[in-house]
């Protein structure tokens, strides 16, 4: 069982590698098929006041002029040697900008995430607790309203609620704490909807599921019914949604950074995508390729851990159904 | 003096009580008595309103159920009591022993856990003193191996080890009364066997009232003082047992009886004795099934699921194959229906070799070859319409214009005895019964010589399933069909089948003509098969005390 786990986990790991390696070849190819000449845009740009002797040194030194192939080929040995190439715009080595701005980024996703998953878990226990009648009608038709509304509202509002209004922080200081709360507020929001989506549709399936009436019938009260018992098979899920929403927490991030001028990724991919420097974006889709390709492999590997019937199987986990009588149940690929 | 008063009144009282959901009353005006130490079946088929009654009586309905009347539980009235009372009740007074033990426990969670939280009643301080009680109880209800059960999950058991688990659960908290919800439903003939033997010999044990729900009279007879008969919500007879089953006065009762096959091994001998004939002459047989082997590999263990395995059947008969789970009747099957190629050995359909075929040979064999899987709950897909479900053979095999086969249609579904307005119907909006004939309906639609029926009533009541045992046997005897039967049921095996073959571990251990096996049974294991049918005569094998005994006559007389 354990040599299996090892086994499997180390499979994906190679899988995972393979993926981040495609997805750093599809968008090197993808740009360089885009219309729009880096050496146009950014060497030839007055502003940039470059001599023509400088431009053919650049040209030159970055091999611009070589067959795409060949770009390739040094882009990609440079990608795995970990070696970002140099930003067209500031010749710096891309490296270096990025680890400037990822902490402030990281920061903001993990506070974001976190808010989420405690705005969720609110939203459940709201969802099963609240009488029936007063309340969670209201609580189970927050995530559609949470959905409905854009990161980048939810980001203003707060900004001149807290912001201008209560004056809790300063808006030209965008990487203070509190700003960082207000900006993780918004941006968890409309995260937290989806979980909370899952967990109390999945509450209330396992809240009607026979083991629950026999566990009542065995004097539990509700309260360690919903923590015991339908809290943990409900949560599952959760694990593959928020892998899933890693996406759209990044690209939520850029959108919260630019809302509250916050440095991080967002403020660097933005500034690039304008000056088209093509090595700095190179390298934040493969990051995010990357982030996103580690966490699903993470939420593949916890799973087998947190469910029981989650069996390793070659180089896929199984999960059986909820049902488990005496016949083959079916078997879901996780 | 007061202690003598309250033990001359029953321990369960149910008086007039009815249940709606929402509009629709499905219990109306309900009453009976269940003494202390006694046992009382209520008995009936889907829908006729006994599980919703036990449920009412645990008050586990759901949140939609409103329950009337009064239930009254050792002199106190339990239905208008807050849950707040109601629960220190709750297993320590009246435990529960559900339907389906596969999902009466938590999945994610080891039974352990869960056992902790039924000893949790026993105001026991110490973990470990409460652990050593759940293994006592595990070890009392006929688990071999207590701690690891304790550290198992739930899918790490089978379903008659859930069972007996769930059992031990609810007697750990010493309750005065017993709910058991169909509590064998879901098992095997033998694994039912042992169970209803275990919940008796606990009952007159600890002294606990059972108060047990069931389809099957036979069982009704076989373990219970009472009997409380119910159709349609309503109470149709109640009465002693004996009484009941010895002269029941309502024709529904008399239905139920009849409807029980090992009360009746008779009842279809007009359909099914013209094939025996047949099932003499062997000159050319349907179906060869000879030296067949077939192995698994499971974790690096080679597992040998059909071993050395032959049988024939002349055409027109039914050959029955017999035994637990896991003896292998199903490999058996998915071998002869081509869904899996054996290792070695030969098997031939109506005259075309069926072995050593590829998907697309295969298909032309399938033509005269059709299945009828086990739950036809699953086995129609529920977003089409029944016309579409019988038809989808006939587009696939492309028989007929379509007027043609419009018309097959109408006449398979007349055949299998179901107006033409379902057609229109989804699965959904069918009884249980209504859908395994469409499922056999689609088997018929190609005309097919042959049919395989994977346990075709074992998700059926048992009214149900006679009546499609009487739709497969008035088609064999119009048709002239072939079946293949895959049963753990003997006594149902005994109705229809001519002959038979009892496997056990993926041998065949005996078979030969179904009269000759079930009146000398030569080997141990087809004695045990037989000796677990409920037969309601010689009720009550429960082991007793001679003070039980006396106080029982008592209360009796």
């Amino acid at each position: 069982m354990r040599n299996a786990y090892l086994n499997y986990a180390g499979k994906r790991l190679l899988q995972a590698a393979v993926v981040v390696l495609l997805a750093y070849v599809f968008t090197f190819l993808v740009v360089s098929i885009l219309p729009g000449d880096p050496i146009t845009n950014v060497l030839h740009d007055p502003q940039n006041a470059f001599t023509m002797a400088q431009i053919q040194e650049i040209i030159e030194a970055q091999g611009l002029n070589d067959p795409v192939a060949l770009q390739l080929w040094h882009a990609l040995s440079g990608f795995v040697t970990g070696d970002l190439g140099l930003s067209m715009r500031s010749s710096r080595p891309v490296a270096t900008l990025i680890s400037e701005v990822l902490p402030s980024t990281l920061i903001l996703a993990s506070s974001a995430l976190a808010v989420a998953l405690v705005l969720a878990g609110l939203i459940a226990y709201g969802s099963q607790f609240l009488p029936r009648r007063f309340g969670q009608g209201f609580v189970r038709s927050l995530p559609s309203l949470f959905l409905s509304v854009p990161t980048f509202v939810i980001g203003l509002v707060l900004i001149h609620l807290f912001g201008f209004q209560l004056g809790l922080f300063m808006v030209i200081d965008p990487n203070s704490f509190w700003a960082t709360v207000f900006a993780s507020i918004a941006l968890g929001i409309p995260i937290s909807a989806q979980i909370a989506e899952v967990l109390v549709a999945n509450l209330d399936n396992e809240s009607a599921q026979e083991y629950a009436a026999v566990a009542r019938a065995r004097g539990l009260r509700q309260t360690p019914l919903f923590f015991r018992h339908f809290l943990k098979p409900s949560a599952l899920p959760v694990v593959t949604v928020v892998a899933l929403m890693v996406g759209e927490v990044l690209g939520g991030a850029l959108i919260t950074e630019t809302v509250f001028g916050r440095t991080g990724i967002g403020n660097l991919v933005q500034r690039s995508v304008v000056t088209q420097d093509l090595p700095v974006l190179q390298a934040v889709v493969s990051l995010a390729a990357m982030v996103f390709v580690l966490v699903n492999l993470i939420a593949d590997l916890v799973y087998p851990l947190l469910d029981p019937r989650v069996k390793i199987l070659g180089a896929t986990a199984v999960r059986s159904s909820a049902s488990t009588s005496d016949t083959a149940s079916p078997t879901v690929t996780v | 003096m007061a202690s003598q008063d309250r033990l001359k009144t029953p321990l369960l009282r149910v008086e007039g009580l009815s249940v709606s959901y929402g509009p629709n009353q499905v219990v109306r005006d309900v009453s009976f008595e269940l003494g202390r130490g006694k046992s009382l079946a209520l008995i009936g088929e889907s829908g006729s309103g006994k599980s919703t009654i036990a449920r009412a009586v645990l008050r586990l309905l759901p949140a939609r159920g409103h329950a009337t009347g009064r239930v009254e539980f050792d002199g106190q009235e339990v239905l208008s009591l807050p849950e707040r009372h109601f629960r220190s009740l709750r297993g320590r007074s009246v435990g529960f022993v559900p339907q389906d033990p596969g999902n009466a426990l938590n999945p994610v969670r080891t039974i352990g856990v869960q056992a902790q939280e039924a000893a949790a009643l026993l105001d026991e301080p110490n973990h470990a003193v409460r652990k050593a009680l759940i293994l006592d109880v595990f070890a009392q209800v006929g688990l071999d191996n207590p701690q690891r059960v304790y550290d198992s999950y739930p899918h790490q058991l089978s379903g008659g080890m859930l069972q007996r688990v769930l059992i031990g659960l609810a007697v750990l908290p010493r309750p005065a009364l017993l709910v058991a919800d169909e509590p064998t439903s879901a098992l095997d003939v033998t694994i039912q066997k042992r169970i209803l033997d275990l919940l008796s010999q606990l009952q007159a044990d600890l002294g606990i009232s059972l108060l047990l729900i069931t389809h099957d009279l036979a069982i009704a007879a076989e373990r219970t003082d009472a009997l409380v008969v119910l159709k349609g919500g309503v109470v149709q007879e109640a009465g002693r047992t004996a009484e009941v089953f010895a002269s029941p006065s309502t024709a529904y009762a008399r239905k139920l009886y009849a409807d029980v096959p090992s009360l009746n091994p008779n009842r279809y001998a007009a359909l099914r004795d013209p094939g025996l004939k047949r099932a003499d002459d062997a000159a050319a047989p349907k179906i060869e099934f000879s030296g067949i082997t077939k192995t698994f590999t499971v974790d690096g263990r080679t597992l040998t699921a059909v071993d050395n395995v032959s049988f024939t059947v002349p055409a027109g008969t039914t050959h029955a194959l017999v035994g637990e789970s896991g003896s292998g009747k199903t490999t058996a099957i998915r071998l002869l229906m081509g869904l899996d190629q054996p290792d070695q050995g030969h098997i031939t359909v109506a005259g075309l070799t069926l072995s050593d075929r590829t998907p697309t040979t295969l298909r032309e064999a399938w033509r005269h070859l059709q299945l009828v899987y086990q739950n036809p709950f699953t086995s129609l897909d529920p977003t089409w319409k029944v016309e579409s479900l019988v038809r989808e053979p006939l587009d696939r095999f492309r028989i007929g214009t379509p007027a043609e086969r419009n018309d097959r249609v109408r006449e398979a579904l007349a055949s299998v005895g179901l107006a033409e307005h379902l057609l229109s119907r989804k699965p959904a909006a069918l009884s249980g019964g209504q859908r395994q004939r469409v499922a056999i309906a689609r088997a018929l639609v190609l005309k097919p010589d042959v049919i395989v029926l994977d346990e075709p009533t074992s998700a059926l009541d048992v009214s149900v399933q006679a009546d499609i045992v009487e739709v497969l046997l008035s088609l064999q005897a119009k048709l002239g069909l072939t079946y293949v039967f895959v049963s753990h049921d003997l006594a149902l095996v005994r109705q229809l089948a001519h002959s038979v073959s009892v496997m056990h571990r993926g041998r065949i251990v005996e078979h030969g003509r179904v009269a000759d096996i079930f009146d000398n049974p030569r080997e141990a294991y087809t004695r045990a098969l037989l000796e677990a049918i409920p037969s309601g005569i010689g009720a009550r094998v429960r082991p007793v005390t001679s003070a039980q005994i006396s106080t029982r006559i008592e209360e009796v007389a």
